[in-house]
């Protein structure tokens, strides 16, 4: 055998056919044939240097400074239906070769190089997709649970203050048991229907803490003040400690810590007939890091004296929907939700929740949380935050002018009952559109606006009478929007759309009348304006009042219209018969309404207008 | 006998190789092995009175590693734009690659495929998009054989009357 043979076997044997570019197109196999190179024309053999040769023959004419020219790898079924894998590469020198190789190794090598990129790729699309699907139902659920919430509050809103206003009427010692077991059970089930909504949220991701100044002894107070009328109602003790240790004010949400605190106490009342309850806050001894200067890690313990938590249910009861027996639901009530809120804010506090207990003689809830110290003027910020104490707010004593906007009669009727005591003037519209059209019309003290309602919602119209004032350069009205909706969204949605505090249904009378009495301002207000009249007069002055009301639709009418000649003429009118009657303002406004409809001073003919507006809405003959 | 070479192109996972393999030894695998540069198998068929051996070029799936090798579409008669309907990602792919084919090749019988029929249910491919196109649409299920053969002959047929126009000029 020549050595040529050999050296073709030996290149076979290794996965190679070599052949000699001895023209274009024409090839020279050196060496024996390899057992797995297929018979034919070489294009026959391998049909994919169909596409190779034209690039070859570029390279070979035109090399450069390259020696050789790969190609791809190719696949093709051989002899007994095996896959067999090649590349090829042109070599350009002296000579010119065609090197066609049977590549496993190398293939393989390569595949498993991409195949590994691109199962990653399918599998971050996947993940991709499920995370998206999980969100879309994550949300799909929470506009769920958001709409219950708002059908459930919507009636309860009635329910509730209807029994709060007959809470107030005469009552037989029966009836008010009645009432009373009402308004409990009405309250049991807000607190279900908050639990649920609070607890989607924090499943949701949705809860964020705020980070205000707030004093901590005033937390907790607040907490036991809420907490211990149940637990003193059942004879139990309420005590707290605050070591003196720690800083007094903080920065964090105290409004979240509140309702863990109200969440534990409420169990601990829950599960104890005799002894005591007992909050202790001190330094973290866990975190001896914290320098309770800019930072403090502070350890609450809520212990009681109750039937305590077996061994084996301490690590589970804050997990949903686990009491520690379900028999417990039944005879304690709850949704079981608590703890497990629970659990997530103080997590989102930075820090941990556990139980420890002996059954028979009660247990505890620890936990930590993490908060920064507030700076002196910080904390002086959270005690200006501190709502005045009262008993019970009261409206004052003002004839309000109140425009009503709510779609649902029934909430209409609640609203109207909890005024029903003050001097005023509640204008009721059922949507959005006329609410409008009145607030045009008329300056009204407050507005009380629903926020879903047909025709025209209480968002579109807040923000076009919002748009109404600036173009007529009115100071801004109160705007209270009353919705049903409780997540913090909705809020955001009122305040952005302008009004300027967002109330959640149910609405509870106090809280509907601090409202009032926070944002309408005192000098907007008249209070009401008692006038004697003289014995002869009283029966005429009804009318000569009414009539004056009916000049106030026509005055804005015309300042509408631009007639300041009615203007005119209706200030002089007034300006000559108020006094007479016994309404010296009337002459007054009478006269700057006619003197500012002569100078075509149109501000002045409104605030002039209003002026009269207000007066009569007030007045009260006696 | 007649050749006609066919590229399978498209988003890589799509069910290029499958699609083949179905049509060619009717058998379908679960397991996704991906292509390394190109896998070439050939098929006889008979459309109508004529027979013809399809070369089956199936091109490795492009991504962000390896761009589709356009030389290797030389001399092909036809292919086929292959999508996976639950991936909306390949659609996009697929209506990219064919603006890059017909910048280079000039206009080319072609097919789209919207594969994995039988997870029809997951598609993110919708069927309005698709039709925007006005392309020849097929739908398949490799893993099923549904739609699978219909889809090569008709392409099939399509490069053979092509092939008659050619060869019959208008007198």
């Amino acid at each position: 055998m020549n050595a040529a043979y050999n050296q073709g076997f030996l290149l076979g044997a290794l996965g190679y056919a070599v052949f000699e570019r001895t023209g274009e197109g024409s090839f020279q196999l050196l060496g024996q044939s390899p057992d797995w190179l297929p018979a034919g024309s070489l294009t026959e053999a391998f049909p994919f240097l169909d596409v190779f040769l034209p690039d070859a023959e570029d390279f070979w004419k035109n090399p450069g400074n390259r020696s050789a020219q790969p190609s791809d790898f190719w696949t093709q079924t051989g002899a007994g239906g095996i896959e067999l894998h090649f590349s090829a590469t042109a070599l350009s020198g002296k000579r010119r070769f065609l090197v066609v190789e049977c590549v496993e190794q190398r293939f393989q090598q390569a595949q498993s190089f991409l195949q590994y990129a691109h199962d990653a790729s399918l599998a971050r699309d996947k993940i991709a997709k499920l995370s998206l699907e999980l969100e879309r139902a994550t949300q799909a659920k929470s506009e769920f649970l958001a709409r219950m919430s708002h059908e459930i509050r919507t009636p309860m809103n009635a329910l509730l203050g209807m029994a709060e206003l007959l809470w107030e009427t005469e009552l037989s010692g029966e009836q008010r048991e009645y009432v009373r077991v009402c308004r409990a059970t009405g309250d049991n089930l807000l607190n279900i229907v908050n639990d649920i909504l609070d607890f989607s949220k924090v499943e949701a991701g949705q809860i964020e803490l705020e980070k205000i100044a707030f004093n901590l002894a005033d937390i907790v107070k607040e907490a036991l003040d809420i907490a211990g009328v149940r637990a003193r109602a059942k004879g139990l003790a309420v005590n707290s400690r605050i070591e003196p240790a720690v800083p007094a004010y903080l920065v964090g949400d105290p409004g979240r810590l509140r309702q863990i605190l109200l969440n534990l106490l409420g169990n601990a009342t829950k599960f104890t007939d005799r002894g005591e309850l007992s909050v202790l806050v001190e330094p973290d001894p866990g975190q001896p890091g914290s320098d309770l200067k800019s930072d403090a890690a502070l350890h609450f313990a809520v212990s009681d004296t109750g039937v305590g938590i077996p061994a084996d249910r301490l690590s589970t009861i804050f997990d949903s929907f686990s009491q520690a027996d379900a028999s417990i639901t039944r005879k304690f009530g709850g949704t079981g939700l608590g703890l497990s809120i629970s659990k997530r804010l103080v997590e989102l506090m930075g820090g941990t929740i556990w139980a420890e207990s002996v059954p028979g003689s009660g247990s505890s809830i620890h936990f930590t949380a993490r908060f920064s110290v507030a700076e002196a003027a910080r904390a002086a910020e959270a005690d200006v935050r501190k709502p005045l104490e009262k008993a019970h707010p009261l409206l004052r004593p003002q004839a309000l002018r109140i425009l009503l906007a709510d779609d649902a009669q029934e909430n209409r009727f609640l609203v109207r009952g909890y005024l029903k005591d003050s001097a005023c003037i509640i204008d009721e519209v059922e949507n959005g559109a006329l609410a409008l059209e009145k607030f045009k019309q008329q300056v009204y003290d407050v507005v009380l606006i629903d926020g879903e309602m047909p025709v025209l919602d209480g968002y579109s119209a807040t923000r076009a009478m919002r748009a109404f004032e600036q173009e007529h350069a009115q100071a801004p009205t109160p705007i209270l929007a009353l919705t049903a909706h409780a997540l913090r969204e909705a809020r955001d949605r009122s305040l952005e759309a302008g009004c300027t505090d967002h109330l959640t249904k149910p609405i509870r009378k106090a809280t509907l009348i601090d409202a009032i009495d926070r944002f309408v301002p005192i000098s907007r207000a008249v209070d009401r304006i008692q006038v004697s009249v003289e014995s002869w007069l009283k029966p005429v002055v009804g009318g000569y009042l009414e009539n004056r009301r009916g000049d106030v639709a026509k005055l804005r009418a015309a300042l509408n219209g631009g007639d300041y000649a009615m203007i005119r003429t209706l200030g002089h009118q007034m300006a000559g018969t108020g006094g007479a009657y016994g309404f010296e303002p009337i002459t007054e406004i009478g006269s700057t309404i006619e003197e500012s409809a002569l100078a075509g001073d149109t501000d002045r003919m409104r605030t002039s207008i209003e002026d009269l507006d207000r007066y009569l809405s007030s007045v009260r003959v006696e | 006998m007649l050749k006609k070479k066919i590229c399978m192109v498209g988003e890589f996972g799509v069910g290029k190789t499958s699609l083949v393999r179905r049509f060619v030894d009717s058998i379908f695998s679960e397991r996704y092995l991906t292509t390394v540069g190109v896998k070439i198998d050939r098929k006889d068929v008979t459309v109508g009175s004529a027979s013809v051996t399809l070369m089956l070029w199936d091109l490795a799936g492009e991504d962000e590693l390896t761009p589709l090798n356009l030389s290797h579409l030389r001399g092909a008669s036809g292919y086929i734009l292959v999508v996976d309907g639950c991936r909306a990602s390949s659609l996009k792919k697929a209506v990219e690659l064919q603006q890059r084919i017909a910048e280079r090749l000039g206009p080319l019988p072609f097919v789209l495929v919207l594969n994995k029929a039988d997870l029809r249910d997951l598609w993110e491919v919708k069927d309005t998009v698709v039709s925007e196109y006005g392309w020849p649409t097929f739908e398949t299920s490799a893993k099923a054989g549904s739609g699978v053969e219909e889809m090569f002959l008709a392409l099939a047929a399509s490069l053979l009357s092509v092939n008659a126009a050619a060869e019959d000029p208008i007198e």
